[in-house]
């Protein structure tokens, strides 16, 4: 191959490169948005730098070695023995080394800081549970975290191994069963950063994502007080028809709505339903059509999902659909 | 070693005497005659040939291939736009399971040994492999995993569980019960045909080569094979006891892999690991050397040398040290991650060291563009790549963010396909003219790299960016609006412009078998062995060659009457060498028979029959069949039978052919030579085969303790599940028993030496009586225990290791009792007949004490130690 076509081929992935970092980026390790993953940026950009520089110096060498010509008997630069010692041997060394102490320091960096706030974030096929123990607030497939404050994540798995993953705020950690791993997140500002299950699960691995939602402090604590306030089943009121629906068809074998004769543990609570952004799991946005067709047919928009279709009468459904929007 | 003192006859005439008379016609007729091969069906089946094998091997590899390489692109389609419908996530599941598992074990690692089995005794010098019916054992239990794998789609049980299985996905509770059957029965058989390569492999390194051929002089595709070789013992064995374990779990309800009864995920993560990093640098390995043979022909030479054998060394050496580069997500303790990155890294100096070798070789010495040399230089470019992103994976933190996302798969191509497809495709295309006769073209062998080499780049580069951009593996679909669309599309275009090369390469490689241009004996101007003889041979080396130089065919004068690259030099054994070889020019003529040598210096020592024929590999390969299909329907009498027949085809395999043995005692080749044929110790292959088979068990069984303590290190309570300790001292009397019986096999040995065939008798009928005694006592003991494989993790921990002493004791009661058997007949010539069978019944029985005394520490003493 030559060099031309070499350096070309450098140009078009450079250029590749380029355009696509003027794209969206809504999940990407290379934007990021929090001290942790803004480490691990800088030490990719390092590595991309160094990495890509070693790589055009090798096949720079070997351009030049194939376009020479020289005697059969002639060695290669530094001879023969320095040639293969100096760039295979001190060369790597020389350049990972320094490499390898900064990621060690990187490492050191990207230890839990103290005094974080705690969130207990349990995996299931193939949504997320989200629980506040401080606060008792239980939500799902939606982190709301403080801005600007370090997040202790307690994580673990109700079923098979998934993986934690917001690209913008930290790496990822795996969510195994059996076992309790500790993991931290912080976004420096506030906005909404999209994360995803990196472990494969099963049947709708790829649909298992789900949003952190990082607040100014004041907002957050707003957030919490709204959360913590569950609408009491109040006796004199009549049952609204939403729930009796909800009973009887059977929704609350699987979910949980607070306040309610709902608790079913299998499924995501749904206490705080319509405040929520998105359906299974940062699957589609939630809007009232949304969740009208999610509880028709989930089946069709996300196969294999452990829900099972809901047989009901369209004013039924409607009436299901307003009383779950307006659980707040 | 332990050679016996063997009556051999020669033993006292140090060199030959007179020069040996020319060959005859009849004698070259008779030698072809008993080295012919079957032919048409079903004589074909019972082949033994390494070249109509090993071509056997790669045809069927590369079968697999396309198949796999078909699932990609279909793959590459639903991925090439969000939310796509092409396939829905179960099919995609299933697809990107089968891709991988066919890849990796159907036809990365098949190929690698196809090649191997195919051309490395064209480069030793050597006639055949070491054992001929392994190889022939070895490929139809392959082609049987392949037909298991790929037989879960007619029954609609295909697994969807990645290559990696991982628990608790691929266990009981969650996975299909079936398909994940098929999936583990096949790749245990997969394993199996593996390892037996392994053994065949190695032994045939070390043991049959050409007279001269000593370490130093190694073709460098040797030496990545005897590294590889011997990481395959190593990698596969644990891989398949992690299969089995996790069978047992589907089969017989033990919970190596259950969270709730004791068991632990990691466990299934180490075991895996432990296997699946080394197995990538099993598949890298072979393929640089035949990196290292292309750019040796093309530059003429080939510096550092020594280098290069030291990298694939440390290269073999280091894999072990790597797995838990694909467990830094798992929250492992921080400083062995750290451990573990720096092992990484040092991988990249063993890499470099090759790389900068084959740069520094062809400096200047421009090189003929040949197709073979293209394909190499795109190895360069697409590994020093893939190098270089494993490298930055190695870093903790950076893997943090892209373990599991698109930049791993774009890595591990650029690995993979660039550090392993790539350098089998340029060894296709230069060695096909050495089998077929006929020289592939040019002109379209270019085409195919070019489409192959931008149509790789554009299909695996983008993903490096999709990774970072957070698009995670094994997903059937992504989101609008992540940024991945433009990417992805590229990459979906990218695969099928490489799908058309390889299509291109292949129809080249088949064109040129018709109608390609007649092939010179050395087209390439290379300088090892197999292009010393004329294209398309029979059989190899009817008169073994002398080996002076690492590159024996650059001291002759090449074809277009050039000078010989190096002059020809002779070292002071040489003549005797020669004189050797030419006494067994076309000899012996009525048996096989190879020359063995000394793994070191390769001065000859002995004159090895080698197999002929035989329908007992596929025999044997159908009862490991059946005992596999049985096991996925749970029908365990079949599955017994199937043990049955396996059992049978080994016995009737191995058991000595009187005619053929009578030919052997009557050949005056002892006298002539001075080499014996009747060996035992290292001068012996059969020796030599029973180390392997030692390593093998030995690492069994190191894998089965390691899985014990790793339980026991991470449980609250052991024994699980209340029970207590087992008493030691009931089962100390029984497992005394196997020291007896090693003890009457040693004693059986000695006394064999020294001539008293009763004694030895005597030892044979002990060690029988206290083997059958074990296991006549220890499996009451083990079913008058409080607890049962399926009560706790602990449970199934303690009763697989029992089970495997008990499988390792029924082999050495076997070995003894045929032992026995045949020592019955009234036969003058009894010492040279039995000696291989005494020594290896008395070592084999040796490692079994050993291995039984470590068994009884784990289970029955280590709970009240530790």
């Amino acid at each position: 191959m030559s060099l031309s076509a070499c350096s070309r081929l450098v140009l078009a992935a450079a250029a590749l490169w380029v355009v696509g970092c003027q794209g969206e980026r809504t999940q990407s390790a290379l934007h990021p948005a929090g001290p942790a993953a803004a480490r691990i940026a800088t030490l990719s950009w390092w590595m991309i730098g160094v990495f890509t520089a070693v790589f055009v110096l090798v096949l720079v060498l070997l351009a030049v070695a194939l376009l020479r010509r020289t005697e059969r008997t002639m060695a290669p630069p530094l001879g023969k023995t320095g040639f293969i010692v100096g760039g295979g041997i001190i060369f790597p060394v020389v350049v990972l080394t320094p490499l390898y102490i900064y990621s060690l320091e990187t490492s050191a960096a990207l230890r839990m800081p103290k005094d974080a706030f705690t969130i207990r974030v349990v995996g299931h096929q193939w949504w997320w549970e989200v629980r506040y123990p401080e606060q008792d607030i239980v939500t799902a497939n939606e982190l709301h975290i403080p801005a600007g404050r370090a997040v202790r994540l307690e994580l673990a798995s109700a079923d098979v191994i998934h993986s934690f993953w917001v690209p913008e705020l930290h790496g990822k950690r795996d969510m195994i069963p059996g076992l309790e791993l500790e993991f931290w997140i912080q976004a420096d500002k506030p906005g909404v950063y999209r994360g995803q299950c990196a472990e494969y699960c099963g049947r709708q691995h790829a649909n298992m994502g789900f949003y952190v939602i990082a607040l100014p402090p004041d907002e957050f604590d707003a957030w919490v007080a709204e959360k913590q306030r569950i609408g009491p089943l109040d006796k004199a009121e009549k049952t609204p028809a939403g729930l009796n629906i909800f009973m009887k068809a059977g929704c609350a074998t699987c979910h949980a709505i607070r306040g309610t004769p709902a608790d079913g543990k299998k499924g995501p609570d749904l206490t705080h339903i319509g405040s929520r952004r998105s359906l299974g799991a940062a699957k589609l946005a939630n809007t009232r059509g949304h969740l009208a067709g999610w509880i028709g047919d989930p089946q069709a928009i996300k196969p294999g999902v452990l829900m099972p279709r809901t047989f009901l009468l369209a004013d039924d459904l409607m009436t299901l659909v307003d009383y779950l929007e307006g659980l707040r | 070693m332990n050679d016996a003192a063997l009556p051999s006859p020669a033993e006292d005439r140090q060199s030959p005497a007179e020069p040996a008379p020319p060959v005859s016609k009849e004698q070259q007729e008779r030698f072809f005659e008993t080295w012919n091969e079957p032919s048409g069906f079903p004589g074909r089946l019972a082949t033994v040939d390494n070249i109509r094998i090993g071509v056997q091997y790669i045809v069927t590899a590369f079968t697999f291939f396309l198949v796999a390489g078909a699932f990609a692109l279909a793959m590459r389609v639903q991925l090439a736009v969000p939310e796509n419908t092409f396939l829905g996530p179960d099919v995609y599941n299933r697809m990107f399971t089968m891709h991988g598992t066919t890849m990796m074990y159907l036809f990365a690692v098949p190929f690698m040994e196809g090649l191997a089995a195919l051309f490395l005794p064209f480069m030793l010098g050597t006639r055949d492999l070491a054992y001929p019916r392994l190889t022939a054992l070895s490929y139809w239990v392959f082609l049987f995993s392949g037909l298991i794998f790929y037989s879960g789609f007619l029954f609609d049980m295909v697994a969807d569980i990645g290559w990696f299985a991982y628990t608790p996905l691929s266990a009981p509770a969650f996975a299909e019960a079936g398909a994940i059957d098929f999936w583990l029965v096949g790749l245990g058989a997969a394993e199996l045909a593996g390892i037996a390569a392994g053994a065949e492999l190695t032994i045939s390194i070390l043991k049959l080569r050409a007279p001269g051929m000593s370490l130093n002089r190694l073709p460098l595709y040797a030496w990545a094979w005897l590294a590889t070789a011997v990481m395959i013992v190593f990698a596969f064995t644990t891989l398949f006891i992690a299969t089995v374990l996790l069978e047992l779990d589907h089969a017989v309800g033990t919970h190596f892999f259950n969270d709730a009864k004791g068991g632990n995920h990691l466990l299934w993560q180490h075991l895996f690991w432990f296997f699946g990093h080394p197995e990538v640098y099993i598949i890298f390995l072979p393929a640089t050397g035949l990196v290292s043979m292309i750019v040796t022909a093309s530059a003429r030479r080939i510096i550092g040398y020594r280098f290069i054998a030291v990298a694939i060394l440390l290269t073999g050496f280091l894999s072990f040290g790597l797995w838990v580069h694909h467990m830094y997500t798992t929250g492992l303790p921080e400083l062995s991650l750290y451990f573990f990155a720096g092992a990484s890294l040092m991988i990249a100096i063993a890499s470099g060291i090759q790389i900068f070798a084959w740069i520094g070789s062809l400096w200047g010495q421009r090189p003929k563009w040949d197709t073979p040399l293209l394909y190499v230089l795109g190895f360069i470019f697409i590994f020093v790549l893939g190098g270089l992103t494993g490298v930055m994976v190695a870093i903790v933190p950076f893997d943090w963010q892209v373990h599991d996302s698109f930049f791993l798969v774009a890595h591990f191509h650029y690995v993979l396909i660039g550090g392993a497809v790539l350098p089998m495709l340029a060894a296709v295309h230069y060695w096909a003219p050495k089998l077929s006769g006929r020289m592939p073209s040019e002109r379209l062998g270019k085409w195919g790299f070019w489409l192959v080499f931008l149509g790789f780049n554009a299909a695996f580069f983008p993903m490096h960016i999709m990774g970072l951009y957070g698009m995670p593996r094994r997903v059937y679909t992504y989101s609008e609006g992540l940024g991945l669309e433009g990417y992805n599309i590229v990459s979906t275009v990218g695969a099928f412009v490489l799908a058309a090369g390889f299509l291109l390469f292949t129809f080249n490689i088949l064109w040129s078998l018709r109608w390609g241009a007649d092939a010179p004996k050395n087209p390439w101007g290379a300088d090892s062995l197999e292009w010393s003889f004329e294209s398309a041979p029979q059989v190899l080396y009817p008169r073994i060659p002398v080996v002076t130089s690492r590159h024996p065919l650059w001291q002759e004068q090449a074809d277009g009457g050039e000078p010989p690259i190096e002059p020809p030099r002779q070292d002071p054994d040489t003549p005797a060498y020669h004189r050797l070889t030419e006494i067994l020019d076309h000899r012996p003529t009525d048996w096989r028979a190879t020359l063995v040598v000394d793994a070191v210096t390769a001065q000859p020592q002995a004159i090895a029959r080698m197999a002929g024929p035989s329908y007992m590999p596929l025999v044997t390969a159908t009862g490991i069949m059946v005992f596999t299909v049985a096991t996925i329907a749970r029908l365990y009498a079949l599955a017994g039978v199937g043990v049955v027949i396996a059992a049978a085809g080994i016995i009737a395999w191995l058991w000595p052919n009187r005619k053929e043995l009578d030919l052997m005692r009557q050949s005056t080749l002892p006298q002539e030579t001075g080499l014996p044929i009747f060996t035992t110790g290292s001068k012996s292959l059969g020796w030599m085969g029973m180390l392997f088979l030692i390593a093998v068990l030995g690492w069994c069984f190191s894998t089965l303790v390691y899985t014990y303590f790793y339980l026991r290190l991470y449980s609250s309570e052991w024994p699980q599940g209340g029970v207590a300790a087992p008493d030691p001292l009931w089962p100390a009397c029984i497992y005394l028993l196997l020291v007896l019986a090693a003890a009457a096999l040693g004693g059986g040995w000695r006394s064999f030496r020294a001539g008293h065939k009763g004694k030895f008798q005597l030892g044979l009928v002990a060690a029988c009586f206290a083997a059958t005694a074990f296991l006549g006592l220890h499996v009451p003991h083990l079913l008058s225990l409080p607890f049962t494989p399926q009560s706790s993790a602990y449970g199934s921990a303690f009763f697989t290791l029992s089970w495997a002493v008990d499988v390792a004791v029924l082999v050495g009661l076997g070995i003894a009792a045929t032992g026995l058997l045949r020592s019955w007949p009234n036969d003058e010539d009894w010492r040279l007949l039995l000696a291989l069978h005494a020594q290896i019944a008395a070592h084999y029985w040796c490692f079994a004490a050993v291995a039984a005394a470590v068994a009884f520490a784990t289970l029955y003493l280590s709970p009240y130690v530790i």
